[in-house]
């Protein structure tokens, strides 16, 4: 069995694993992150994208609300190219309470969030969709975040910083030394989820970041450690209705926050306390609250074509605590497993949000380095990760791209503006197994067609990839890199794709190979997404892509074959029958 | 006054109003858009899939009798189907597209994704990439062109025991221009200077005894002339391999159709979207159009329906679970309850149930309610929105819509005939 020898090992490829891999390196530690997906598969690639000024906070639970502005300010210097400086409005409908707006003002002041009102003919002009009985808003530096390329970049950071990053490896032990007491966890054994490979890694600490998992792998050792699951049902719409987040001025509840997110607006979210992390079936009062919701915000916007709909699931925990996720607090939750469970070597860092990702990662590693006696000051907020330098996201900035460089007829997506180049580069630049990870990489298939021309167009470039490949380095697989380059941090835009060298597939057995599955498994996760919203001309939309893969494709005859892929695993989840229909604990 | 008004201008619409204004009748076509068979492959599909079974069906002759009872081929039987189909071939022989069927049997031809498709009737130009056939293949595409792979189907037709390869030209054989789509390529090859290019560089690619596969782009009017020229210039057959919308394959049939029709005096008015229409004692009298200038009254003692379902705008639906048709407002018997559209399998070999449902008629093609009875007194439906079909599981999209276009058209004319004689008694 291959073994690996490292300092820290981090469990779960999120934002928060991303950050601690990052810290850990920057702070000159060996590092080795597991991921049994695709980095973001989790919580973190399915959440609605704000970045928190902490306004969202303010009255309810200051020293988060103090977090998140903290952090929002050091996250615009470290991932500036992450993010959309859309600022946020906090709007008062006339549905909400009386004396909160005054209660926000001045939670915002202590805190110290900037906080302004807008007059509302301003707010208005600016918003001309808000609802018109708005009667106050107030600015807050909220701004839009790419969960995606955030966490691809951050992991960059950190293997540049050394760090070795393992997606597609999922722990399938802890090992543990010493008994009842003094036991210690010295790493952990891992199975790579394509070969089925297995491989040892010793650590001389394990950070547990597996976010809403983070009860499941503690349980690998023995230790019970109780996240509370609380679901998040989001909404996108096919416009940016918005330019602006858009708060609702009260105490958080369901469906008071719209982001614009790239070129669709985001409505979010319910908090549903489920049995499973994986448990992210929809059910149609989620969407009917999450589109009622939304038109107090922003009147109509329930006629608006819906594009799809998907779940998160949030990694709360709060110790012995039995209520509702709703109001379970946000805080991040720093486990000491040797002072609270006699388990040394072992840290679980879970709760928490996007926003204080970073902080979480910190906090850890100051943890980290007082367990092992050192003392290594953490340097990840004055260091920006690969990329900066493009500057704050805007949303025109791919077509610009393709407009200068007339790249319209290199189009694979023409809803994202996404090229056959960026594709290609995507594939080869880091670990893609399915093209639900192009999607996560490039937003391939995220727009109004949800994937009804480029599934096919990615299944054929790919394979033309392949054969490539193999063409330019014939049975000399020396000549193909052993892992993909990691280069990511500019995988959003079309120029750069376009002047890079021609991709090359790094070795090694993939799903990739088989262009079906690749097919098969992808139309599938789409599947999934629009049908909890497939009415109207979204409907028309999806019968059109039946008439592409079924009437012209024939996809539904392709010669048979038993592949399977970690995709495939995961949708069979929810589609077998009984799925999904267990009581919520 | 006009004796029929169709409402709808794909391969349903477009073939009633065929047959209608061959039988005497005075016929006009209004249509929102240009109708589907601009998406559809340009093949006519009669059936293809029966009940999930993984092999295609033989000859759709032996096995129309096992579809549900309320099917539209059901409804007309076998001997009316057939006849409709066979009217169509001989209807459209005049264009030069050269529709034929495989000795009343499906054929099987290579699907832009590798799979082998099953057809009735094929146009010439692709008839050559038969399964039958015995000859190998090369499948040939154009560099950075994005819908279509020749690696990824010669992938899976080699994994089915075909003897094939791929190849790939350089994008300059076809256009300077990079942003072209299908459409636009086949305009293309209409011209004789792209064809000798393309059959200069063909020359470069093909071995003896190989037939060539190229992507549906060879010619959008001048398909028949730069066919012969490939195949001549190449001395072997060339075929085509229809793909992403836009078909040029399914332009050339709409386009053929509708000359057809305008040679014989049948008007085919686009933009023109219904949004009401005004009946009195169940006969409906007229169907307004509201167009940028005015709205407009279309009267017509028959009315055909040909909207298509949910693909073709002829139905909406609310979150509610509302699935309604969006002219008459006939009852579907689409599930009103949302959860009941959908099953967890986008593939599932049972299909939607979303898009099982339709409008349910009568032996006439008649719209009718819950009891039986016809809804107005001179509504006919036709097409891919009638109940008890899902036309693009079964593959018999353009099966159904020529069948139920032609019988529509014909009881549309047996009922003026029998109004006039009562007219005349």
């Amino acid at each position: 069995m291959k073994k690996l020898a490292t300092d820290i090992l981090v469990i779960g490829g999120g934002s928060t694993g991303a950050g601690v891999a990052w810290d850990a390196a920057l702070r000159g530690f060996r590092v080795v992150l597991v991921e049994k997906r695709d980095l973001t598969h989790g919580t973190t690639g399915r959440y609605h994208g704000l970045l928190h000024s902490g306004g969202r906070y303010a009255v309810k639970d200051p020293q988060s609300a103090i977090e998140c502005i903290e952090e929002n300010r050091i996250l615009r210097r470290t991932h500036t190219h992450c993010i959309e400086d859309t600022s946020g409005f906090f709007v008062v409908t006339p549905e909400d309470e009386g004396d909160f707006p005054d209660r926000f003002q001045a939670g915002c002041a202590t805190v110290g969030i900037p906080c302004e009102e807008v007059p509302l003919k301003e707010a208005l002009r600016r918003e001309p969709l808000l609802n018109p009985r708005i009667s106050r808003v107030f600015e807050v530096p909220d701004g839009s975040a790419d969960s995606f390329l955030a966490t691809h970049v951050t992991v960059q950071a950190a293997r540049q910083a050394g760090a070795q990053i393992c997606v597609y490896h999922e722990v399938v032990g802890l090992l543990t030394e010493g008994s009842d007491g003094a036991r210690r966890v010295t790493g952990a054994r891992v199975r790579d989820v394509v070969t089925g490979e297995e491989l040892v890694v010793e650590a001389m600490l394990t950070i547990n970041a597996s976010g809403a998992w983070a009860g499941q792998i503690a349980a690998l050792a023995d230790i019970p450690v109780r996240v509370i699951p609380g679901k998040g049902v989001m909404v996108a719409v096919n416009h940016r209705l918005v330019n602006t987040v858009i708060n609702r001025c009260k105490m958080p509840a369901d469906g008071d926050i719209l982001v614009p997110v790239h070129t669709v607006a985001v409505i979010g979210t319910t908090d549903e306390r489920v049995a499973d992390p994986e448990m992210l079936n929809i059910e149609p009062w989620e969407v009917a609250l999450m589109l009622a919701e939304g038109d107090k915000l922003v009147p109509g916007l329930s006629q608006s074509r819906i594009l799809r709909a998907w779940a998160g699931v949030r990694p709360l925990y709060q110790e012995n605590y039995t209520g509702d996720s709703r109001d379970a607090t946000r805080a991040l939750a720093l486990l000491d497993h040797q002072q609270r469970d006699g388990v040394a070597g072992f840290l679980t860092i879970t709760g928490g949000k996007w926003t204080t990702f970073r902080l979480m990662a910190e906090k850890t590693m100051d943890k980290a380095c007082a367990q092992l006696g050192v003392d290594r000051p953490c340097r990840t907020a004055e260091t920006p990760v690969p990329g900066v330098e493009q500057g704050y996201y805007w949303v025109g900035h791919r077509l610009h791209e393709v407009e200068t460089e007339r790249l319209q007829g290199d189009l694979v997506c023409e809803c994202e503006l996404v090229t056959r180049s960026m594709l290609e580069q995507a594939a080869a630049n880091n670990p893609t197994v399915t093209l639900d990870d192009l999607r996560r990489d490039v937003r391939l298939g995220m727009g109004p067609c949800q994937g009804g021309f480029c599934t096919f167009r990615a299944a054929g470039i790919l394979q033309e990839l392949r054969m490539r490949t193999e063409e330019t380095a014939p049975s000399n697989r020396a000549a193909r890199p052993e892992e993909p380059a990691w280069s990511v941090a500019h995988m959003q835009s079309p120029r750069h794709a376009m002047h890079q060298q021609p991709a090359t597939l790094a070795a090694g057995r993939s799903p990739l190979d088989n262009p079906n599955l690749l097919l098969r498994d992808f139309l599938q996760e789409r599947w999934r997404g629009v049908t909890p919203v497939l009415w109207g001309r979204q409907l028309k939309q999806e019968r059109l892509d039946e008439l592409i893969y079924l009437g012209i494709m024939n996809i539904d005859h392709l010669p048979p074959d038993d592949d399977a892929s970690p995709l495939t695993e995961f949708w069979q989840f929810d589609t077998t029958p009984g799925a999904g229909s267990e009581e919520t604990t | 006054m006009l004796d029929l008004l169709i409402i709808g201008a794909g391969l349903a619409g477009l073939t009633a109003a065929l047959r209608a204004v061959e039988a005497g009748l005075r016929v006009k076509i209004i249509a929102k858009g240009m109708g589907s068979l601009y998406w559809a492959t340009g093949a006519i599909d009669v059936l293809g899939y029966l009940g999930g079974e993984e092999r295609a069906v033989a000859s759709p002759w032996e096995r129309l009798a096992e579809l549900d009872a309320g099917h539209p081929y059901r409804t007309l039987g076998d001997t009316r189907v057939r006849g409709a189909i066979d009217w169509f071939q001989q209807h459209i022989e005049p264009s030069g597209l050269g529709y034929r069927s495989a000795d009343a049997h499906n054929l099987l031809t290579p699907s832009p994704a590798g799979a082998w498709r099953p057809t009735y009737l094929a146009p010439a130009g692709q008839r050559a990439g038969a399964a039958t056939d015995d000859r190998p293949m090369v499948i040939v595409g154009f560099q950075g062109v994005r819908d279509f792979f020749p690696h990824l189907i010669t992938r899976n037709l080699s994994a089915q025991g075909q003897v094939v390869r791929a190849a790939l030209l350089p994008w300059s054989v076809l256009s300077e221009q990079r942003d072209r789509n299908n459409a636009q390529l086949a305009e293309c090859v209409d011209d004789v200077h792209t064809q000798q290019r393309l059959v200069d560089a063909l020359k470069l690619v093909v071995k003896p005894g190989e037939r060539i596969g190229l992507p549906a782009i060879l010619g959008r009017h001048a398909h028949a002339q730069a066919l012969a020229h490939l195949q001549q210039g190449l001395k072997t057959d060339v075929f085509e391999i229809p793909t992403l919308p836009p078909s040029a394959p399914g332009i050339r049939l709409a386009t053929a159709l509708r000359q057809a029709l305008e040679q014989r005096g049948v008007r085919v008015e686009i933009g023109m979207e219904a949004i009401g229409f005004h009946a009195e004692d169940g006969v409906i009298q007229w169907v307004e159009t509201e167009t940028s200038a005015r709205p407009l009254k279309h009267r017509a003692h028959a009315f055909l329906l040909a909207t298509g379902g949910v693909l073709g705008g002829g139905f909406n639906s609310t979150p509610a679970g509302r699935f309604w048709e969006v002219i008459f407002d006939l009852p579907l018997t689409v599930p009103q309850d949302r959860r009941q559209w959908f099953r967890p399998l986008f593939l599932d070999a049972r299909g939607q149930p979303a898009f099982h449902g339709g409008v349910a008629v009568n032996a006439a093609l008649q719209p009718v309610d819950a009891t039986g009875d016809a809804i107005y007194a001179n509504l006919w439906a036709a097409g891919s929105l009638l109940a008890h079909a899902d036309p693009i599981l079964e593959r018999s999209l353009e099966g159904v819509a020529i069948a139920s276009g032609v019988a529509a058209a014909e009881a549309v004319k047996t009922k003026s005939t029998a109004a006039v004689a009562t007219m005349e008694r």
